[in-house]
């Protein structure tokens, strides 16, 4: 684990790792290059230690003790809640988690569903729950990839998935009719840490927090 | 079954030796052992404290697993051992005090090298929540965040309203609203409630008290501690082993419980997660060893009922033997003898006759009292 006044920070691969290195820089807690990390996986700059994860291994990072803080997308922690505090909202990596169906497809608002909707994701539990608020029954495919293909094989009516751009859904000849959220990089933390080594944690959170445009 | 599982020898031995210096410690504060059921009627524990509430202050120790219905709490564990003690009937700050002070020794009794005490306070909370200028649902909201903690959903929650007051920023700063006595004059400076003022001067008799215990410097003021506020009532606090990610005690007072079991008292109390303690101890650098068995008792023929006799001769002396099942040679007994790993072996021969060897010693045959004897008084 790591050493009394040194801070350990889990960051994602991905579309997040720019934004995430280039925050890092801002704060002058590390400059590193996303190169240098990929070749790694585990830096250790004095007093940070940057640690490279899979987006969705984050929180187990975080929670566990494992790393002292964590930098991931919002839409992980709808999927995996965890006892982390998440404490800034990093203003970048924006994306919406949406439900899209085929061009073609007659579904739009919620009283043209079927009875027994069937939507492929990645997110089962956000999407789940979702429907479950607006009382509509669901049945979740999960997907681990390309998951714009699946109503277009007819495996289901409509995919849940992020979206940055909307591009591909575009190419997939996909249209958005329901937005369930909006996502961006978040700054988690682990409890411990917080209470355990506050000093050094705290300092490190301060200058993520102004590196991220927020109000000191 | 996902979620239950087998403590090997060395893992039960630490666990178990860990419970026992736990109500060991507790029992020299004057706290008296329950054993409690696994599932139990909610009348019978109404019933048990009616008998004892003649003799209030109670004080209780527990020890023992703790089934989880649900399968995601605990980090997928959901048979967990737990060590706890509780004080009923006694309010203010000595008991406060006196639960806390125990919890560290108890931390400290377990042989966790380093350890902290974050003490905070639920009204403190309480009394923001009641100050705080917002509409109930966002309010409700507003708690929900918190729970959570999540303090991105917080801070938009509470940009979104117009009026401002100083609850809003202590609020904001609730992850960081920790530290030495310094901090209850810091957020004596913010908060205008009444309920939050005395639970912050609750908390500096407290800590006063807790210097006198001799445990002040394992203790930090924690004024943004997130627990369960609908259970506590007064003082909480958390007590945090070295590079573990969770807390290893948790505790507080809650004098709204016993009420609703048709008794009201107040009620202040800890557990400490064993699992935790144990695991920490089995990763320390220099994990502790079994403790090794002191004798190996080998025969062949009759020396079975001599083996028998010394074996229950040294247990009487508070000694580790343990018997053979089958009959060996010399050479079988001495192979035996390693695969067990104890400090002798007696291998006995007849009745009257043992053969004894122990570590970097040359073998020697005497009676089997003369071993006992010798073995009992330490000698060699």
């Amino acid at each position: 684990m790591t050493p009394e006044d040194q801070v350990s920070i889990a960051v994602p691969t991905g579309v997040l790792l720019d934004g995430a290195l280039a925050l890092l820089a801002k704060s002058g807690l590390a400059r590193l290059s996303a190169e240098e990390l990929g070749r790694q996986l585990l830096i250790d700059g004095g007093a940070l230690r940057v640690i490279l994860v899979r987006p969705t291994d984050v929180p187990a990072y975080v929670d566990h003790g494992a790393a002292d803080l964590g930098i991931v997308g919002k839409d992980i922690l709808w999927e995996t809640p965890g006892s982390h505090y998440e404490l800034i909202d990093l203003r970048f990596g924006g994306c919406r988690l949406v439900l899209a169906v085929p061009d073609a497809s007659g579904f739009n608002g919620p009283q043209t569903w079927p009875p027994m909707m069937r939507v492929a994701t990645k997110y089962p539990r956000t999407a789940v729950t979702w429907f479950e608020a607006r009382g509509q029954a669901v049945e979740v495919v999960r997907l681990h990839g390309s998951v714009e293909l699946a109503p277009q094989v007819g495996l289901v009516d409509g995919i849940i998935d992020l979206t940055a751009t909307g591009r591909t859904l575009r190419d997939n000849r996909l249209r958005i009719i329901a937005v369930l959220g909006s996502s961006t990089a978040r700054l988690i933390a682990n409890q411990a840490s917080l209470k355990t080594r506050t000093a050094a944690v705290q300092s490190a959170v301060s200058r993520l927090r102004e590196a991220s445009g927020h109000a000191s | 079954m996902p979620g239950f599982r087998d403590l090997l020898p060395l893992e039960a031995e630490i666990l178990r030796e860990a419970q026992e210096s736990l109500l060991a410690e507790m029992r020299r504060w004057g706290y008296r052992h329950v054993i409690t059921p696994l599932v139990e009627n909610m009348d019978v524990l109404d019933l048990g404290l009616g008998i004892e509430q003649r003799r209030l202050p109670l004080r209780l120790c527990y020890a023992g697993p703790v089934l989880s219905t649900d399968e995601g709490r605990f980090q997928h564990r959901r048979e967990t051992y737990q060590v706890g003690a509780e004080l009923i009937g006694a309010s203010g700050p000595v008991a406060d005090a006196e639960v806390i002070a125990l919890a560290a020794r108890c931390m400290e009794a377990t042989g966790i090298r380093r350890y902290q005490l974050d003490v905070g306070h639920a009204e403190f909370f309480h009394g923001i929540m009641d100050a705080v200028r917002l509409p109930d649902d966002v309010k409700s909201s507003v708690r929900a965040a918190l729970a959570a903690r999540d303090f991105v959903t917080l801070e938009s929650l509470l940009e979104d309203t117009p009026l401002k007051s100083a609850e809003h920023e202590l609020l904001l700063r609730f992850p960081a609203l920790r530290g030495g006595p310094e901090i209850l004059q810091a957020a004596g400076g913010l908060v205008r409630n009444r309920r939050s003022e005395a639970a912050l001067a609750e908390l500096a008799r407290v800590r006063e008290l807790l210097v006198a215990h001799g445990i002040g410097d394992v203790v930090n003021l924690d004024l943004g501690a997130i627990r369960d506020f609908d259970y506590y009532t007064g003082v909480i606090f958390e007590g945090y082993g070295p590079d573990f990610g969770r807390p290893v005690a948790q505790g507080g007072r809650y004098d709204g419980l016993l009420a609703r079991f048709g008794r009201p008292a107040p009620a202040t109390g800890f557990m400490i997660q064993l699992d935790l303690v144990s695991e920490m101890l089995t990763r320390a650098p220099r994990a502790l060893a079994l403790p090794r068995l002191d004798a190996a008792l080998a025969w062949t023929g009759s020396g079975l009922t001599t083996a028998l006799r010394l074996g229950s001769t040294l247990r009487l002396f508070g000694m580790r033997a343990v018997v053979d099942t089958q009959s060996r040679s010399q050479a079988e007994a001495h192979a035996w003898w390693r695969a067990v790993a104890a400090a002798n072996l007696v291998h006995c021969l007849t009745e009257s006759m043992v053969s004894w060897s122990a570590k970097g010693r040359r073998t020697r045959r005497l009676p089997p009292e003369q071993v006992a004897a010798r073995l009992a008084g330490g000698l060699k």
